[in-house]
């Protein structure tokens, strides 16, 4: 008796089970003051969305505080958030190579899913001058670096997909947005203006980090050499061999400084530090912020003007 | 007055709440030879623990040349062979020496060393159970048989006053067999060692052991074989069939008892 | 390419190899006790405990390895425990304690609202940035095990092979095995921060299977086991340095490589016999 009653439930649950899988049907927001919901997958662009979409938008982050987002694998409760989410942005396809996979999932017609570098040149993935060979993308092409953000000029056309995403989804309120952006664009031109004449007059040229390869663009855009310790993912183990070429180089440089990232512990630049007497300085990604910085209300643009000065410290760079 | 070896009084043992023993009281004296039969599941094998202090009684009491057997006191005085179907991992890797040696260790103090007499005790177990030519193998490459000479040589390296043995005799063959008994005899009649078997084999215990002791969860019998062998009552409980084998192996024939005084 | 000579120069290098020398005799000596006793996967289990006790000392703001420390060496504990009160096998006893570690970090993340740093990160370490204070860590904490697992070699050997025959002995088997656990919890904590949980892990194991192939006996097996570890180590930290491979990895394959010259070697030796 009492097995037959198991297996009754048992089989009532799994009814239920398998009906919870209907479409449920979204009540509709009552009244007209419903927030554009919008979900960042990374920090600048959440940053850039509180910017442009101001009131008008309610905007989170699927990176939790302190999670570092090339190893991040979204869980079910974010994937039902971007299923409940008006728009999606991301940063490129090489950042969340899991975008594409999700993107199958989602109903493009509810959620607008928006690649933040469209229209962005995407940089091949190098280090410091030798191939590093391929990441292993699905597609088969050398990998790209996906940090495109930390070249302000690139962060500017981001804002500008981020305006016209908003724009496309709430075009009543297009006018709004087109404003806002335009306001936090200027900012951005103001930084980038600091940062070309804050690093135009250095001593040195080049700056290491004891990291990933996250500063291809922003090297690029200034005009410097930059090398890291190793490749794209913080997963991966340096070798000897970098190590070593790494201090080479900054003996040979008589560099004093070798930078450390956010959120990762500096492990490999502090041995780089050991090995040369290098001072260690945060250079910041601006991938994703600690809770405390998060709790503060930390902005993508004063990241940047910190990155600004511990660069013309590095850089050793006479404008002070 | 010999020494009492293992005294045991009112012993009880519960497990997952089923009694496997219960009112459990002897005494074993030195130089007795004690065949521990019964059933299975009639709690052999843990009466054995409980003398060992493996594990703890439920009530009653258990103590071992006169301490309580959870004191853990005079183990070098004792000789354990486990059931051989316990733990074994054939792929241990492990010599014949070094598992031999394992019997030398509980009399020793920290910080344990091996001494050269070891090394002759243990040689000379290993020459008692006849795979003295065994030593140095890995004991994963012997046979069942072999094994289990190993374990009784670790049982009685030591020289101990109590020997326990759990099934002894399941892995050997005929011949082996009887060689173990006769060292057994041995042990006890030369050397006074008390030893305490357990068996299935109720044939070749009658031939050597001096006392019997028969449980199914309680004592049903606990005495001399004369004592059991005269006894009329005891084919009732045991069967005409079991009670033959063991009087009829038993030294004496059944006449020839009635016939004498009792004696020695 | 760089001569031996010039690497050696390079203070990262000396200190894996001093660190990493120490490290491998003693996961190796711990690993052949703990795969005997179907406890191989402690070292993996442990970890994952680590993350959950790491999170916890995050949360409290204290220096993570006084919180972990403590954390994992009574999970350890429990394992044991699990195993002899509960009668869980060892495997499955680990599983448990290493999901809940998993899982309660987890869940201590999400309610702290994240945390300054990525964990992951902040706990396992890399064979090249082991600085000279996780030198001398490395070294005494293996100096320690070593000499007293040495002192009381006869008596692990005997719980390790037949614990009741040792109980039965006189030996306090309560307070070895709990020893050998505590020990077991100390050295993946502090390997794991100094070279991380891939080669702790693969130096808990490797080097004890290795040694059951080619080792007749308990004492060969684990001087067999610290010589192949310690040479492992070795040629690793020597192959990335002329191949320029990332050297965690590379010590971890030279281990393989050992144990499929001593399973050959086994085979080769076993069918010469017949």
């Amino acid at each position: 008796m009492r097995s037959r009653l198991i297996i009754y439930i048992t089989i009532a649950f799994l009814c239920a089970s398998v009906a919870s899988c209907q479409k449920s049907e979204m009540a509709p927001r009552q009244g007209e003051q419903h927030k554009v919901r919008v979900v960042a997958s990374l920090f600048p662009l959440y940053d850039f969305v509180r910017n442009v979409g101001g009131e008008r938008v309610a905007v989170t982050l699927m990176l939790p505080p302190g999670v570092e987002p090339h190893s991040f694998e979204p869980r079910p409760a974010d994937i039902m958030g971007l299923n409940n989410a008006d728009v999606f942005v991301y940063t490129n396809q090489y950042m969340e190579p899991w975008v594409s996979g999700i993107i199958k999932g989602m109903d493009s017609r509810h959620t607008l899913i928006l690649d933040s570098s469209k229209g962005i040149k995407l940089i091949e993935e190098k280090n410091g001058g030798h191939e590093r060979g391929h990441q292993g993308d699905v597609h088969g092409h050398a990998g790209m670096d996906p940090h495109v953000w930390l070249d302000l000029g690139n962060a500017v056309v981001m804002v500008d997909n981020i305006c016209n995403g908003l724009s496309a989804k709430d075009p009543a309120n297009e006018s709004y947005y087109r404003n806002s952006a335009e306001q936090y664009k200027v900012v951005l031109r103001g930084l980038d203006d600091k940062f070309r004449k804050g690093l135009g007059n250095c001593d040195k040229k080049t700056f290491v980090n004891g990291g990933h390869f996250a500063f291809g663009y922003l090297a690029a855009r200034y005009g410097l050499q930059y090398i890291s310790a190793f490749g794209f993912s913080p997963d991966a183990e340096p070798t000897p061999g970098q190590l070593v070429k790494i201090s080479k180089i900054l003996k040979q440089q008589g560099l004093h400084y070798i930078f450390y990232e956010e959120l990762l512990a500096p492990n490999v630049a502090e041995t780089i530090s050991r090995e040369t007497g290098a001072k260690l300085i945060l250079l910041h990604g601006a991938h994703n912020v600690g809770s405390e910085e998060f709790r503060k209300g930390v902005s993508f643009v004063t990241l940047m003007e910190n990155n600004l000065k511990n660069l013309e410290t590095g850089l050793q760079c006479r404008n002070k | 007055m010999p020494e009492q070896i293992i005294s045991s009084d009112s012993l009880s043992y519960r497990y997952n709440s089923v009694e496997v023993l219960s009112n459990i009281s002897f005494d074993v004296e030195e130089g007795d030879y004690i065949g521990l039969v019964g059933p299975n599941g009639s709690g052999k094998s843990t009466l054995i623990r409980l003398i060992l202090g493996l594990l703890s009684p439920a009530s009653g009491g258990i103590r071992l040349f006169g301490h309580p057997t959870l004191e853990m006191k005079c183990r070098e005085r004792i000789g354990y062979l486990p059931q051989k179907m316990n733990f074994f991992n054939p792929f241990f890797p492990s010599t014949v020496r070094e598992v031999v040696s394992l019997g030398l260790m509980s009399g020793k103090k920290f910080p344990k060393r091996l001494e050269t007499g070891d090394n002759k005790a243990i040689d000379d177990a290993l020459d008692m159970l006849g795979i003295a030519h065994l030593r140095g193998k890995a004991i994963g490459d012997l046979s069942g048989g072999q094994q289990q000479r190993v374990f009784i040589a670790r049982a009685i390296v030591n020289m101990p006053d109590l020997l326990l043995l759990d099934e002894p005799t399941t892995a050997l063959d005929p011949e082996t067999r009887d060689n173990f008994f006769k060292l057994m005899k041995r042990l006890n009649r030369e050397k006074g060692v008390t030893i305490v078997l357990v068996t299935h084999d109720t044939g070749s215990i009658g031939k050597y052991a001096s006392k019997l002791l028969y449980i199914d969860k309680e004592i049903i019998f606990f005495g001399g074989f004369d004592e059991f062998c005269m006894s009329g009552d005891m084919t009732a409980f045991f069967g005409p069939s079991s009670q033959h084998l063991i009087c009829h192996r038993h030294d004496h024939s059944l006449l020839a008892l009635k016939a004498k005084p009792k004696d020695e | 390419m760089m001569s031996i000579a010039e690497y050696l120069q390079y203070g990262f290098i000396q200190r894996a190899i001093a660190a990493g020398a120490f490290i491998s005799l003693l996961c190796s000596t711990l690993g052949v006790l703990l795969v005997l006793r179907r406890l191989s996967l402690i070292g993996d289990g442990l970890a994952h405990v680590t993350f959950g006790s790491v999170a916890l000392g995050l949360l409290f703001g204290t220096y993570p390895v006084y919180v972990s420390l403590p954390v994992v060496m009574a999970s350890s504990v429990g394992i044991l425990k699990l195993m002899e009160r509960a009668r869980i096998f060892g495997d499955a006893a680990i599983g448990i304690l290493s999901a809940l570690g998993i899982a309660g970090g987890v869940m201590i993340a999400s309610i702290a609202g994240g945390f300054n740093i990525d964990l992951f990160s902040y706990l396992f370490g890399n064979i090249l940035s082991i600085s000279v204070e996780e030198v001398y860590t490395s070294v005494i904490l293996s100096l320690i095990v070593l000499v007293v697992i040495v002192f009381n070699y006869h008596d692990i050997f005997s719980i390790t092979f037949d614990e009741e025959f040792a109980k039965a002995g006189g030996i306090n088997t309560q307070k070895l095995n709990t020893m050998i656990v505590l020990f077991t919890s100390i050295t993946v904590v502090l390997t794991m921060k100094v070279v991380g949980i891939m080669l702790t892990s693969a130096l808990l194991i490797f080097p004890a299977v290795t040694a059951f192939q080619i080792a007749g006996s308990f004492k060969y097996s684990l001087m067999a086991a610290g010589a192949v570890s310690l040479a492992s180590v070795m040629l690793g930290i020597m192959l990335s340095l002329f191949f320029n491979l990332p050297t965690g990895a590379t010590i971890v394959l030279a281990n393989a490589f050992f144990l499929t010259t001593a399973f050959i070697f086994k085979r080769v030796r076993s069918r010469g016999r017949t």
